[in-house]
C-alpha cells in the first residue's frame, strides 16, 4: 500500500478532469448563444464560425427597434407576479393546513394537476375562456399559469412548515390563539426562507412555461416566450437578433435561481428528496 | 375546560383548518377537475363541419386505433422518452458521483450547473437550432474539423428523434445528477467505511454498494423526468414543430394540432386523455418499481 497516496491524488485528478469536462459540456451552449448575441450582424453566420470579434450591441438595439420586445416583456411580468401572487396566496395557507392535519389530498390535488398534459385542460379552457370573451386577457392567463405556481408553492412550504416543532402552536393555542392567527403571527415569519424559495421557483416556472400562452393570449398580450415563436420566425437569417432575445428571456430566470442555488433541490423535486 | 367547551374548540379548528385549504381547492376542482370533466364529455362528442355536435359514443376512441399518425405518434413518444430518460439516468448518476467526490463546490459552480433547466425550454430550443444549424451550425463544423461527415441534426428524419433527446439531455441531466446528488450525501458513510475495510475495489464498491443503495433515489428521477418526457412539447415546437414530415410529431403535438389548428375538439380531447392515462400509468409503474427498490 505504499502508493496509496499516489493512486489517491490520481483519482482526485481524473475527478476533476470529469468536472471540467461535464463543466464544459453545460457552459458552452449558454456561452455561444451570449457571444454570438454580441457578434456584428455579418459575423453571426460567418462559417467557419469565429470566437474571437469585437463585441457590439447592434443586435439588441435590432431587437428593440424591430419588435416590441419591452411590451413582450411587461406582459411577461404581469402574468408572472400575477400567477406567482395567487399561487402564495392560495397555497401558503393550503400548505399549512395540510401539514397541520397531515390531510394530504389536496396536496395531492394540486400535484396531479402538475402531471397532466397542459394540452388536456387548454381544450376546455380554449372554450370557456372564448365563450366569456376572456381569451387574450391577463386575467385567463394569469388564472392558467396559477395551476403551475400552486403545486410548487405548496409542495416546497410543507417541509418548511413541517419542520416547526409542534409545541410553537400549542404553546400559542393555550394562549388563545386562532389557527389563523398562528399561521400568519408565528408560522409565516419562521419559514420566511422557504416562501422565498417558493416564490423564487413559482415565478422561474411560470416565465418558463409556454403552452399556455401560446392559445390563451393575443397579439397585446402575448408573454415573451410565447412570442419566441415569432422571434424564430421572422429571424431565420437574423440570428444576432434572434440570441440576443433568448439571452433577454434566459436571464430573469437564471438570476434568480442563481441567488437561491442552495435551497433549490429539494425545492425542485417536491419534496421527494430531503436534500 | 368542560368536554362540551373542548369539542367546540376542536370543531371550529377544524373548520378553521378546512377553510385555509379551502381556496387552493377551490381552484383547482374550478381549473383543472372542472375541465377534465368537460374533456372527458368532449370525447364523447363528435363535431360536424358546420359545428352540430352529436353524441358519438366511442367512435373518437375507436377512430385512435385505426388512425396512423396516432400510432406514429405513440411511437415518436416512446422512443424520444426511452432514449432521452436512459441518457439522462446514466450521465445523471455519472455527474452526481462527479459532484460528490468535488465536495465543497462554491456557489458560482452551483448556479452553473442548474442553469440549464432554470432556463426556459423554448430558449434551450431556440440556442440549439443556430448550434445545430446544418449549413452554418457550429457543431456541423467542430464535427467537420474532428474529420468526421456533417449531420442534418434537426432537419433529418432519421436524427431528429435523437436530437432532440440531445438537447433534452443537455437541458436536464444536471437536474437529475441533483437529485441522485441529494440521494448519495443521505447515504450512511458506514457502509463505504466497511467496503474499505474489506479492500472492494472501487468499481466493486459502487455497483455492489452504492447502486443498490441509490435506486430509490434514481428510480424518484425517473419518475420526475417521466412526467415531462411522455408530455414532450415545447423544444419540439420551436425547433420542428414535429417534423420534418411528421418524424418528431409526438402524442402531444399531434393532439395540439388536432385541436387547435384542425380544431377537432372531439378527437383531440380523446388523444389528450389517452396521453393523460400513459403519463399516469408510468408513474403508477415507477411508484411500485420504487416499492420494490426500497430498503
Amino acid at each position: 500500500m505504499t502508493d496509496a497516496p499516489t493512486t489517491d491524488r490520481w483519482i482526485r485528478h481524473l475527478n476533476l478532469l470529469q468536472l471540467v469536462l461535464a463543466g464544459i459540456i453545460i457552459m458552452t451552449p449558454t456561452v455561444w448563444m451570449v457571444l454570438s448575441s454580441l457578434k456584428p450582424s455579418f459575423e453571426v453566420t460567418a462559417y467557419p464560425p469565429t470566437l474571437v470579434f469585437s463585441p457590439t450591441l447592434e443586435n439588441y438595439v435590432e431587437l428593440m427597434k424591430t419588435t416590441p420586445f419591452v411590451s413582450y416583456a411587461v406582459n411577461s411580468l404581469i402574468v408572472t407576479i400575477g400567477s406567482t401572487s395567487l399561487g402564495l396566496l392560495f397555497g401558503i395557507p393550503a400548505a399549512f393546513a395540510v401539514s397541520w392535519t397531515r390531510i394530504s389530498w389536496p396536496a395531492i390535488l394540486t400535484l396531479a394537476a402538475r402531471m397532466a398534459p397542459g394540452t388536456l385542460f387548454l381544450l376546455p379552457w380554449y372554450v370557456m375562456f372564448r365563450q366569456v370573451g376572456m381569451i387574450g386577457s391577463y386575467t385567463a392567463l394569469i388564472l392558467s399559469h396559477a395551476v403551475i405556481t400552486l403545486p410548487i408553492v405548496i409542495w416546497v412550504l410543507m417541509p418548511s412548515f413541517d419542520g416547526i416543532p409542534r409545541s410553537v402552536f400549542e404553546a400559542a393555542q393555550v394562549d388563545g390563539c386562532s389557527v389563523t392567527r398562528i399561521l400568519w403571527r408565528i408560522a409565516l415569519p419562521l419559514v420566511g426562507s422557504g416562501v422565498a424559495v417558493a416564490a423564487i421557483l413559482a415565478f422561474v416556472f411560470s416565465w418558463n412555461y409556454f403552452l399556455f400562452a401560446l392559445v390563451l393570449s393575443n397579439g397585446d398580450s402575448k408573454t415573451l416566450i410565447a412570442a419566441a415563436f415569432n422571434f424564430i420566425g421572422e429571424g431565420s437569417t437574423q440570428w444576432g437578433a434572434l440570441m440576443a432575445a433568448a439571452t433577454l428571456i434566459a436571464l430573469p430566470p437564471l438570476i434568480l435561481a442563481a441567488l437561491v442555488q442552495r435551497w433549490l433541490v429539494s425545492g425542485l423535486t417536491l419534496g421527494a428528496v430531503k436534500g | 375546560m368542560s368536554d362540551a367547551a373542548a369539542t367546540l374548540t376542536q370543531d371550529r379548528q377544524r373548520l378553521e383548518l378546512s377553510a385555509l385549504s379551502a381556496p387552493a381547492v377551490i381552484f383547482t376542482v374550478a381549473m383543472i377537475a372542472f375541465p377534465v370533466v368537460y374533456t372527458i364529455w368532449l370525447g364523447f362528442q363528435s363535431f360536424s363541419s358546420t359545428g352540430q355536435q352529436s353524441f358519438a359514443g366511442l367512435a373518437n376512441y375507436a377512430k385512435l386505433a385505426s388512425d396512423y399518425e396516432f400510432w406514429h405518434g405513440l411511437w415518436v413518444t416512446i422512443a424520444l422518452y426511452v432514449l432521452s430518460l436512459f441518457l439522462q439516468l446514466v450521465f445523471g448518476v455519472w455527474l452526481a458521483l462527479v459532484l460528490f467526490h468535488a465536495k465543497r463546490l462554491p456557489g458560482i459552480v452551483r448556479s452553473m450547473f442548474i442553469s440549464p433547466f432554470m432556463m426556459p425550454p423554448v430558449v434551450a430550443g431556440m440556442m440549439w437550432l443556430v448550434i445545430l444549424d446544418p449549413s452554418l451550425g457550429a457543431a456541423n463544423y467542430i464535427l467537420q474539423s474532428l474529420g468526421l461527415p456533417p449531420s442534418e441534426w434537426l432537419a433529418s428524419p432519421t436524427w431528429v428523434i435523437p436530437t432532440v433527446a440531445l438537447i433534452d439531455s443537455w437541458q436536464w441531466t444536471p437536474y437529475v445528477a441533483l437529485i441522485v446528488l441529494g440521494g448519495l450525501q443521505s447515504l450512511p458513510p458506514s457502509v463505504y467505511e466497511a467496503a474499505q475495510i474489506d479492500g472492494a475495489s472501487p468499481f466493486k464498491t459502487f455497483q455492489r454498494i452504492t447502486l443498490p443503495l441509490l435506486l430509490p433515489t434514481i428510480v424518484t428521477a425517473a419518475i420526475l423526468r417521466s412526467v415531462d418526457l411522455l408530455r414532450f412539447f415545447d423544444i419540439i415546437y420551436i425547433t420542428t414543430q414535429g417534423g420534418p414530415g411528421n418524424a418528431s410529431n409526438t402524442l402531444n403535438i399531434y393532439g395540439f394540432r388536432v385541436g387547435f389548428e384542425f380544431f377537432n375538439i372531439g378527437y383531440a380531447s380523446a388523444l389528450m386523455l389517452t396521453l393523460t392515462a400513459i403519463v399516469f400509468g408510468a408513474v403508477l409503474a415507477f411508484n411500485r418499481l420504487r416499492g420494490a427498490v426500497a430498503w
